[in-house]
């Protein structure tokens, strides 16, 4: 606090006015990557939104990034596209150096890695997730924190309402709780099919669109199949 | 969580000191005659509250001569709460019965200054909130037989406490119908 | 000139390249590791460390934005026929049980394992990166590294970046010829022991509670393993940040052996059945 005296009266006082970097927002959203047999799915719905304001009803943020590759930031958009931005580039050089090859979903994780990392003092205020098929055809996620560390997994939520819909993937993908009424033991893990993975998508987030706000509008599925990748659109409760 | 001509009403067992566990053994769900109280937050005052609740329930009986029904008990826990307004109990309760006159199943859910939540088909409270209304949200279907119902509670509550790190090591279910209560004890994961 | 080197040239510089002549606080200007070794950009405000602290520490800043994963219990302890580690797999932020799957324990290269306790993405990329700086070592030497070297490099590496925020506790184990059976504990502040047995995490008292009580040198292979996982499970069961599954891995003077992962689900009703322990929980 400094003090200043001045003519009209004796002392005048100046509050300290502290003013913060605060280069960070929360743009919402969800998203959800489940891998299976010969496919995978990423879906994020479409709303966008800034405290209790919603910006926009369609802003997708699943993006088919080539090479047969679904990749999404989901939290600080512009975080999220400035990441996206700098894969696709690198991608770009890749191509150009190695003669058109595609990359593979394990580099690609690795590289996304290092791009993430390469923030740890200013970190993406991202979720990411990767979604794409192995070197075997087989379905695959991928899903990093802030700052990189990454892990692949069969199923992943992230963002808002990650902790509604994580728990049940958890029962209905991976079986947890669920026992085999016949013979009484953990129920067997299988692989599930595309429409009824198409289903548990929709449910889980129907059922976030019910119970979080920054959670609605649209839902917009991406599945990469060996054929390629297509996109589902699917409306949810706008309100 | 209503059923068709049942509720049900469920909570974990873990009782802990941030990531200290502490006890296995700590149900957090009360019976006043027919209606029953869940009750999360401070587990010293879920203590002090219950034995309150069950002061005021005893005296309620005296005095009317029958047994308090969920939709009294919802009031009186609302306006117990909200005398505390500036010294409050660290509470966040659920109340489950069955009104034994109409029959109707009757659920609903509290802040902690006692705003009442009526709900027809299900209530949340505790550290697992968010992970128990995605799951309820996702599993719960309108109608359920006793049977089903305890499937749906069960499944939602052990999966929503296997991802809090504060809830879990063990659950309790009690299924409620007009004339019957039955009380399960879960096997759940203990980490 | 090659089409790289002109590419190069007009392609982007990171901020630490950009700001390299200009007066920074920190003496990372002329931070002069290998030129492998990433350049990793700074927020361009006068307290880097501050900024990053009031936004991913959720200690200070219960509100903060970024949670950055934590809680953990690993442990590693040498013995007449090696090393054993095991580890937990599960990662949270908050009481939010972010994963019930990680791999904690990181492959270095065939003979060197390093633990993960702390902030995942930390030890998940110096760990990698130690191990391509242990190849270049190799190539370079025509040997492989000792323990002592490789620890050596991962807590100079940490060391440079003391103050700036990076959080990790980690075991080095190996098994070199003129070392023998080697484990030493780097962590995040520069500290680098050498030791015969290290638990880390939240749930290390836990771990110690049990590995203490039952350790000896004269272990065979099978109890030792058996130590390790039963000591996680200890660990996992009062700590509420542990648990998840138990990984379990032996280092012999032929590198590790995984000797599997044990979902503590299943697990721990098998040991309270066949120990007859555990009588604080009812069945």
């Amino acid at each position: 606090m400094s003090t200043l005296a001045s003519e009209y009266s004796n002392e005048v006082t100046h509050d300290v006015i502290e003013h913060r970097f605060n280069p960070y927002s929360d743009n919402g959203g969800t998203i959800l990557g489940i891998a299976g047999e010969d496919f995978a799915v990423l879906a994020g719905d479409t709303r966008h939104t800034t405290g209790y304001s919603i910006n926009s009803r369609y802003e997708p943020k699943v993006f088919n990034i080539g090479d047969d590759l679904l990749l999404t930031a989901n939290g600080f958009q512009a975080d999220g596209t400035a990441l996206i931005k700098n894969f696709k580039n690198q991608l770009i050089q890749y191509h150009f150096n190695n003669d058109n090859k595609k990359m593979s979903i394990e580099s690609s994780a690795r590289l996304i890695q290092h791009l993430l990392y390469g923030k740890r003092f200013f970190p993406y205020y991202v979720h990411t997730i990767l979604a794409g098929l192995d070197s075997e055809g087989k379905g695959s996620i991928y899903s990093f924190d802030p700052v990189g560390s990454y892990e692949r997994e069969q199923c992943r939520a992230g963002g808002a309402a990650a902790s509604l819909i994580m728990p049940f993937l958890d029962n209905q993908v991976n079986f947890k709780n669920q026992l085999d009424p016949e013979t009484g033991n953990k129920k067997q893990l299988k692989y599930l099919k595309l429409e009824e993975v198409v289903e548990l998508v929709r449910d889980a987030f129907s059922s976030a669109t019910e119970r979080h706000i920054h959670v609605g509008d649209g839902l917009e599925i991406l599945i990469v199949t060996k054929e390629g990748v297509r996109t589902e659109y699917y409306p949810l409760k706008r309100d | 969580m209503v059923g068709k001509d049942c509720v049900a009403i469920a909570c974990d067992l873990r009782l802990g000191s941030q990531s200290l566990g502490v006890s296995n053994n700590f149900e957090k769900v009360f019976q006043y005659g027919h209606v029953f109280m869940g009750l999360t937050g401070l587990a010293s005052d879920v203590l002090t509250v219950h034995e309150n609740f069950r002061m005021k329930t005893n005296l309620y009986k005296m005095r009317e001569e029958r047994e308090i029904e969920p939709e009294s008990m919802a009031n009186l826990v609302s306006t117990s709460l909200y005398e505390k307004r500036f010294g409050p109990w660290f509470v966040g309760p659920i109340v489950a019965g069955i009104n034994s006159k109409s029959g109707k199943p009757f659920v609903c859910a509290f802040d902690f200054i006692g705003c009442i939540d009526y709900a027809k088909d299900f209530v949340v409270s505790g550290t697992a909130a968010d992970q128990l209304y995605g799951m309820c949200e996702g599993l719960y279907e309108p109608n359920l037989e006793p049977e089903d119902l305890f499937e749906t509670i069960s499944q939602a509550l052990l999966n929503a406490a296997d991802r809090d790190a504060l809830s879990g090591w063990g659950a309790v279910v009690y299924v409620i119908t007009k004339d019957k209560v039955t009380k399960r004890y879960l096997k759940s994961r203990q980490d | 000139m090659s089409i790289n080197d002109i590419s190069y040239r007009f392609s982007h510089k990171s901020q630490l390249d950009q700001n390299n002549n200009d007066e920074l606080p920190l003496n990372i200007n002329n931070f002069n590791l290998n030129s492998l070794a990433p350049s990793i950009s700074i927020p361009p405000i006068s307290q880097p460390t501050d900024f990053l602290r009031a936004h991913t520490d959720d200690d200070i800043n219960p509100d903060c934005n970024i949670k950055i994963a934590h809680g953990t219990t690993t442990l590693a302890f040498r013995f007449k026929e090696g090393i054993i580690v095991a580890v937990d797999s599960r990662a949270t932020a908050g009481n939010w049980i972010a994963s019930q799957t990680v791999k904690k324990v990181i492959e270095i290269n065939p003979m060197l394992l390093g633990t993960m306790a702390g902030g995942a993405a930390d030890c998940q990329y110096w760990e990698t990166w130690l191990g391509t700086q242990c190849r270049l070592h190799e190539l370079r030497n025509k040997e492989r590294i000792s323990v002592c070297a490789a620890s050596k490099i991962l807590s100079n590496l940490v060391y440079n970046y003391k103050g700036m925020g990076l959080s990790m506790g980690t075991m080095i184990c190996g098994f070199t010829p003129k070392e023998g059976p080697t484990i030493y504990y780097v962590d995040s502040d520069g500290t680098r022991l050498k030791g015969d047995l290290f638990c880390v995490g939240s749930g290390q008292t836990f771990a110690y509670g049990v590995l203490d009580s039952n350790y000896k040198w004269d272990l065979t292979v099978d109890e030792a393993l058996y130590l390790g996982k039963r000591s996680i499970l200890a660990a996992a069961h009062r700590d509420a940040f542990s648990g998840g599954s138990i990984n379990l891995f032996h280092v012999t003077e032929n590198g590790w052996v995984f000797h599997g992962n044990h979902d503590v689900g299943p697990l721990f009703w098998e040991i309270k059945e066949a120990e007859g322990s555990f009588n604080n929980v009812n069945s």
